[in-house]
């Protein structure tokens, strides 16, 4: 296995070895599956990167922004190794977030899947940077709207590029502790490095099914960049809905997780105890299948062993959007369980006040714009996880809680509790509030304005606030909707600096 | 329609037939994460043999809620 140091080396070299074999396949109909050389690939994206220099955008910096699709993957590969910065942004975020996100990381090329037009509608207006939208469904371009299909067949031929491996190559938003999402700067060799530097001795030509999220570095650089520098086929997930039928009807071998899908999955796999284990891990999972990826947030170890009763196995793995992001992974030869694994070759640990620091040429340059956050977190190169853990005699990394103020929830997403508070906390009625993760879900528990509850004769209040947070879960992302309320009689403790005391 | 649905969701959580009304909500009572409810969607698509759009699913709160949106979606599928 090679180790590649700039993203368009993984993807030439791909292209030069394994040719006209399929890269991607993903689905056209409910049955009908659309395959992608990496020939194709290689050459589909060359021509974005044509179209961004046609367009004088080259070195620009280019949001993208919709589910795993095969016009995303070329966005992405045409802007990175036409030497421009791609900034994937999550799909589900209202469109005003959005929208800031595009303004603060500086977005001159808006690349968008037509389910989020309101985003380029009000892009318009909220973004002054902004000169190019493209939707990647139009056939046509339509008054200030690209088509992506039109703009690429007016390409032809070859880039030439090669980008540099120090090149800033990609910003990746991740919450931040104050509420204040924070890009993430990340190099061609931060990420290549991450997605080649470990041999998982997996053979070429594997099939896998991505169905993690696309703007999250974990699906990019183990799901895409990974996959493809092992000449492995990709199929992709069209929504999280389908993935049941998608192992069907695709029958990968591997697919990478968070511990969320792996729990439904283990519930699945129980609801049907009268059959033989073979036979329900072909129902459910298809023939083929035998490794499972998790990653993202806490995995309890018993699913591992439950797993393993239908010859599945589970390797837990470690990581941050900040290392690119794999920072320690278990592999089938060589895993303990309760572990997240061995530190990856490009990466060393040490502890420090029990938090962990990593260092290595997966790391971060810094935050986007953000010289104070990056000083915080980035100390002479090393970088604090803000895990707390420990690195056994083995060189196995275990981790036993956070020093940081981040809700992690099942799913890998990050959720500023501040973020949450700020918005709920508007309310008049809300006088104090604190966000938390309580049993897997997020609870807010308030102390409610009794004084102002009177004046305005509120005789309910558990509904009255229910009906609050109601409002703001509508507004929100899955992930970032609180499910449970508790309701306070008396104001919280606080600390000397009057902060709600958090534990 | 609403009895269907009660067996579906015995699939994902561990709740009593009995204790599932029309108005449980599928996270804040039932105790389903959003992953166990993408995935019961996923087979009330085969089950009802209608088309379920994510976003306009992540609407959906209540046990009624998905019967109403199944029946309108079974009434297109029909027409």
């Amino acid at each position: 296995m090679k180790i590649y140091h700039t993203i368009h080396e993984i993807l030439t070299e791909a292209a030069k070895q394994f040719g006209d074999a399929d890269a991607i396949r993903y689905k056209i109909g409910p049955n009908e599956i659309e395959k992608k050389s990496y020939r194709q690939l290689l050459a589909d994206s060359e021509r974005f990167s044509l179209v961004l220099r046609s367009l004088g955008e080259e070195g620009s910096h280019i949001a993208v922004t919709g589910p795993t699709s095969y016009p995303w993957l070329v966005s992405y590969f045409g802007t990175v190794n036409g030497g421009s910065v791609a900034v994937p942004l999550d799909v589900s975020l209202p469109a005003e977030e959005m929208c800031e996100l595009i303004d603060r990381a500086d977005v001159t090329v808006f690349v968008f899947d037509e389910t989020r037009k309101d985003v380029a509608e009000l892009a318009k207006e909220r973004c002054p940077k902004l000169k190019y939208l493209i939707s990647i469904q139009s056939e046509a371009k339509t008054d200030e709207i690209y088509s992506f299909s039109q703009l690429l067949r007016e390409q032809e031929g070859n880039a030439e590029m090669s980008p540099e491996p120090e090149a800033l190559c990609t910003i990746m938003f991740t919450s931040g502790t104050t509420g204040k999402s924070k890009g993430v700067m990340l190099t061609h060799r931060n990420l290549a490095e991450n997605a080649t530097c470990l041999d998982m001795r997996i053979p070429s030509r594997t099939v896998l099914l991505s169905v993690l999220p696309i703007h999250h570095a974990y699906c990019l650089s183990m799901d895409i960049l990974k996959a493809l520098s092992l000449g492995s086929v990709i199929c992709i997930n069209d929504s999280l809905l389908r993935v049941a039928k998608n192992m069907k009807l695709f029958q990968p071998d591997m697919i990478l997780m968070v511990p969320l899908m792996i729990e439904t999955l283990a519930k699945k796999l129980e609801s049907t105890t009268w059959l033989p284990p073979a036979v329900i891990k072909s129902k459910v999972f298809g023939k083929n299948l035998h490794t499972i990826c998790s990653g993202g947030a806490y995995l309890n170890p018993d699913y591992l062993d439950f797993f393993a009763r239908y010859g599945i196995t589970i390797l837990q793995g470690y990581g941050m959007t900040e290392c690119s992001p794999v920072i320690s992974t278990n592999v089938s030869w060589n895993s303990k369980k309760g572990s997240v694994g061995k530190l990856l070759p490009n990466c060393e640990a040490k502890v420090v006040d029990e938090e962990l620091y990593v260092r290595g040429s997966s790391v971060m340059t810094g935050y986007y714009k953000m010289p104070e956050e990056t000083a915080e977190t980035l100390i002479d190169g090393w970088l604090k996880t803000g895990d707390l853990g420990y690195v056994d005699e083995d060189g196995f990394v275990f981790l036993t809680g956070r020093k940081k103020n981040l809700i992690i929830t099942k799913n890998g997403e990050n959720v500023s509790p501040e973020e949450i508070e700020n918005k709920i906390g508007e309310h008049r009625l809300v006088q104090e509030i604190l966000i938390r993760e309580h049993e897997g879900v997020i609870e807010a528990e308030i102390f409610p304005d009794y004084e102002y509850a009177k004046k305005k004769r509120v005789s309910d209040m558990e509904k009255t606030l229910q009906e609050i947070i109601d409002a703001y879960n509508k507004e929100a992302p899955l992930y970032k909707r609180v499910i449970r309320l508790v309701v306070r009689e008396t104001e919280f403790e606080k600390t000397t600096s009057k902060k709600i005391k958090r534990f | 329609m609403f009895e269907k649905l009660v067996d579906i969701i015995g699939n994902y959580v561990e709740a009593e037939p009995e204790t599932i009304q029309p108005e449980s909500r599928f996270m804040e009572d039932l105790g389903f994460t959003s992953f166990d409810f993408m995935s019961m969607l996923g087979e009330l698509e085969d089950e009802f043999e209608v088309e379920i759009d994510q976003q306009e699913a992540a609407n959906i709160r209540t046990v009624q809620e998905a019967v109403d949106y199944l029946e309108k979606l079974s009434v297109k599928a029909a027409e």
